[in-house]
């Protein structure tokens, strides 16, 4: 590979120099959000990025809401469903997509592939009805269910690429010592698929978590709304107070933050791997 | 993610032929495709055929197109529907135009810490869209936002716009969020694009004399199709399904100034309880992706041949 910077030390600075400003940017609101929740009563409305004064009062305050505790707990929940129920269904059906011969497979590809052209709005009316008439609103399957649905359409792509790829030498031996298709998929597939189903995991779960509209019509009880509805849920309360608003914002935030800055590297290698061809 | 369905749907070169199969019954693979088809068909091809139907089924007598009608008469409705178009261009023109550039920073022009910029430009991208509107909404306020402290301190306080509270300002303010979220997946997704790009024809171009923003013009730009338009249809659905963002922002106010398809579908169905009519809104937005999308194929298709041809021509020079 060829570095224009390796030549040039200067345009490599000048590089430098771009991208840190652009991570600075990028960054900006997300230290602003905190600086906010740092702050004590009286600096709350001051118009500058870092204001001083640094207490963590408002993040005592605000985790001893019991609704603030329940929100997390539904989100954990939804979340960890959703990946876990996407996952089955994902690599059940790139599995037979892949491996099994089957018989108007390829429409089957095209027709879950045109999910990826929907917008989710133009699905949500129809998707609250039909919760309404199964008694499934307010309900954590009411959510795992279409949330799952949404994931399938990419996670098939990214799994099934994954599994064209695993050499069929490897199913050959099992196959001969007289294992069924399902223990080839757990005991070969699925193994081997790991860095693309973590893809499909850190993604579903990131949607799961900020998933805003479906959780908005879906859960209208409080106890079993989860976190993205906080924000609407304290705007009101805390409208004078936002150093407790935004303590709250960070708590929601800085979970995804997290999580990703954990699993990125894996996400990424992942995604470079060649579960995604262009 | 990058994944297109364009591309998807073409068949798979495959290095070898098959020799072997899994002794599995046509009814056995079935059953592995049973989960996710019923949540296909549950979740998005119904929802499709019922707003299909609730957008003409009336309470007496049969089918009608009259709400398509009454939609043709309300100038909300052709607010929403330029406002989602406006979303779509303005989103997706700023995110390569942002997006690209600093992908082709990052992979050929530092020697060191990629990973660092990548993840810290992804990073918006996790972070929960209902707090960043409210974060935004402050940040954007007029006497106490960070923006106005800006103004400020560069001695234009006085002139500092209430960027949600102008009907002209609104949707591109909101706009401006999107593309802030969304530019650290563009610029993600065009880094696995080059680091997967063929090295040899990177070099071969080199040698050929193209280097410096000639080979990231007429080389690695065209190379990159299929990722641009993998962004470009994925973009286009995202920008048209936003919610939240206006939602908390402004509502789609000040007078429905910011009102996209998107937040008019809530309005008319959950608000006002016009299912019927929200029904035929969500169509036209269903309608709108796939002509957007359509454009979209048609154009990168008559790019690229016009660009092959330019191609073929200068090898026969």
């Amino acid at each position: 590979m060829i570095h224009a910077g390796s030549r040039a030390p200067a345009r490599m600075l000048i590089a430098y120099a771009v991208l840190a400003g652009a991570c600075a940017l990028s960054l900006l609101p997300t230290i602003y959000m905190i600086d906010i929740s740092l702050r004590n009563a009286e600096d709350s409305f001051a118009p500058v990025l870092i204001a001083g004064h640094v207490t963590f009062a408002n993040y005592i305050a605000v985790l001893g809401h019991g609704e603030f505790i329940r929100f997390f707990l539904n989100s954990a929940l939804v979340a960890g469903l959703t990946v876990l129920a996407t996952l089955l269904c994902v690599t059940a059906l790139a599995y037979a997509l892949s491996r099994l011969k089957l018989r108007g497979g390829s429409i089957v590809l095209l027709v879950i592939m045109s999910a990826l052209l929907l917008p989710l709005a133009s699905l949500l009316i129809p998707i609250t009805v039909l919760l309404r008439t199964l008694h499934m609103t307010n309900s954590y399957l009411g959510l795992v269910g279409p949330e799952t649905a949404l994931g399938i359409a990419f996670g098939t792509v990214i799994v099934k690429g994954a599994m064209d790829g695993i050499p069929l030498e490897l199913e050959e031996a099992a196959l001969l010592d007289g294992a069924n298709s399902f223990t080839v998929l757990v005991r070969i597939m699925a193994p081997l698929c790991r860095p693309a189903l973590l893809v499909i995991a850190v993604w579903q779960f990131l949607f799961s978590w900020n998933e805003f509209f479906l959780a908005l019509v879906i859960m209208s009880r409080n106890e079993m709304k989860t976190l993205p509805l906080a924000p609407l849920f304290f705007e009101g309360p805390y409208m004078a107070d936002p150093g407790k608003l935004f303590a709250i914002l960070t708590l929601i935030g800085v979970v995804p933050m997290l999580f990703y800055a954990v699993l990125q590297r894996w996400f990424v290698s992942g995604l470079m791997a060649g579960g995604v061809k262009g | 993610m990058s994944t297109s369905a364009g591309s998807t749907a073409l068949p798979r070169l495959r290095p070898r032929t098959r020799r072997f199969r899994i002794g599995a019954s046509q009814a056995e693979a079935w059953l592995y495709v049973l989960p996710a088809l019923l949540l296909f068909l549950l979740f998005e091809l119904y929802p499709i055929l019922a707003n299909l139907w609730t957008s003409v089924a009336q309470a007496k007598g049969g089918p009608s197109l009259i709400r398509y009608g009454e939609a043709a008469g309300d100038p909300v409705f052709w607010l929403a529907l330029r406002n989602s178009v406006l979303w779509v261009v303005v989103s997706i023109a700023a995110e390569i135009a942002i997006g690209f550039p600093l992908a082709v920073l990052i992979e050929l022009g530092i020697p060191r810490g990629r990973a660092w910029f990548r993840t810290l430009l992804f990073l918006p991208m996790v972070v929960t869209p209902s707090v960043i509107a409210l974060v935004f909404t402050t940040l954007y306020a007029p006497d106490y936002g960070l923006l106005y402290g800006v103004f400020r301190s560069l001695g234009l306080g006085g002139s500092f716009p209430a960027i949600l509270g102008e009907p002209a300002l609104a949707t591109y303010g909101i706009i401006a969020v999107n593309v802030w979220q969304w530019c650290g997946f563009f610029v993600l997704m065009y880094c696995v694009g080059i680091a997967q790009l063929d090295r040899e024809i990177l070099d071969a171009a080199a040698i050929d004399g193209a280097t410096g923003f000639a080979r990231v013009r007429h080389v690695i730009w065209p190379m990159l199709r299929a990722t641009h338009v993998s962004l470009i249809v994925l973009g286009t659905v995202q920008a048209l399904q936003q919610f939240p963002l206006i939602y908390l922002m402004t509502q789609g106010g000040p007078a429905n100034a910011s009102q996209t398809l998107a937040t008019y579908i809530f309005q008319t169905g959950f608000d006002e309880n016009r299912m019927g009519y929200a029904s035929m809104v969500a169509v036209v937005l269903f309608a709108l992706a796939l002509a957007l999308i359509a454009v979209e194929y048609a154009i990168a298709d008559e790019w690229w041949g016009k660009l092959r041809a330019g191609w073929l021509k200068g090898d026969a020079r």
